[in-house]
């Protein structure tokens, strides 16, 4: 998991049946200054699953790869990109 | 495996509920020359590693799915607090 920033949402019209339920959200993944000195550069944009309740601004635990859709189970869903958690407090 | 540096702690109150009373570090993996590696992630630690110290941190999902359960977003776990002699530059 990586640390990421959420800035925004996608809205989809058509979405295959798995993925009901969820959101997408726009995240951006924190590199260590921006975490430790409030640096304003950010990595890649990702689109992420989220059913946690993510909003703008929330910094969050990105599951990315394999493991992210280990939350589904045995339902085989196309989801590379999950909020994990919604991060309350960094001490760092 | 690779080797990192605990940068600081997370913590989260909505989050996936494999994550449950576990410890959640910001590791901010290293180069074999000692810089940063990519953006700093999230690692679930038993070992009771704290900040500063290095640690051996692995990306087998399928490790920590043994103690989190299969459904676990989870991937990368601390396995080993290398020995003083690393943290004082042999390193480098």
């Amino acid at each position: 998991m990586r640390i990421a920033e959420v800035i925004g949402r996608v809205t989809l019209s058509r979405l295959k049946e798995e993925l009901r339920g969820g959101r997408f959200l726009i995240a951006l993944p924190m590199p260590l200054a921006a975490l430790t000195e409030a640096a304003p550069g950010r990595g890649e944009d990702v689109i992420v699953y989220d059913v946690m309740g993510a909003g703008p601004g929330s910094l969050i635990g990105l599951s990315e790869g394999r493991e992210a859709a280990n939350p589904f189970g045995k339902i085989k869903t196309p989801v590379d990109a999950y909020c994990a958690c919604l991060i309350d407090q960094l001490d760092i | 495996m690779q080797l990192g540096r605990v940068v600081g702690t997370a913590t989260a109150t909505v989050k996936h509920p494999t994550f449950q009373a576990q410890r959640m570090l910001v590791v901010q993996l290293e180069t074999s020359s000692g810089g940063p590696d990519a953006e700093p992630i999230l690692a679930f630690d038993r070992l009771g590693a704290g900040r500063g110290d290095v640690v051996l941190v692995t990306n087998d999902g399928r490790a920590l799915q043994e103690l989190l359960g299969p459904t676990t977003p989870g991937r990368w776990s601390v396995i080993g607090l290398p020995d003083a002699g690393l943290e004082k530059g042999e390193r480098r």
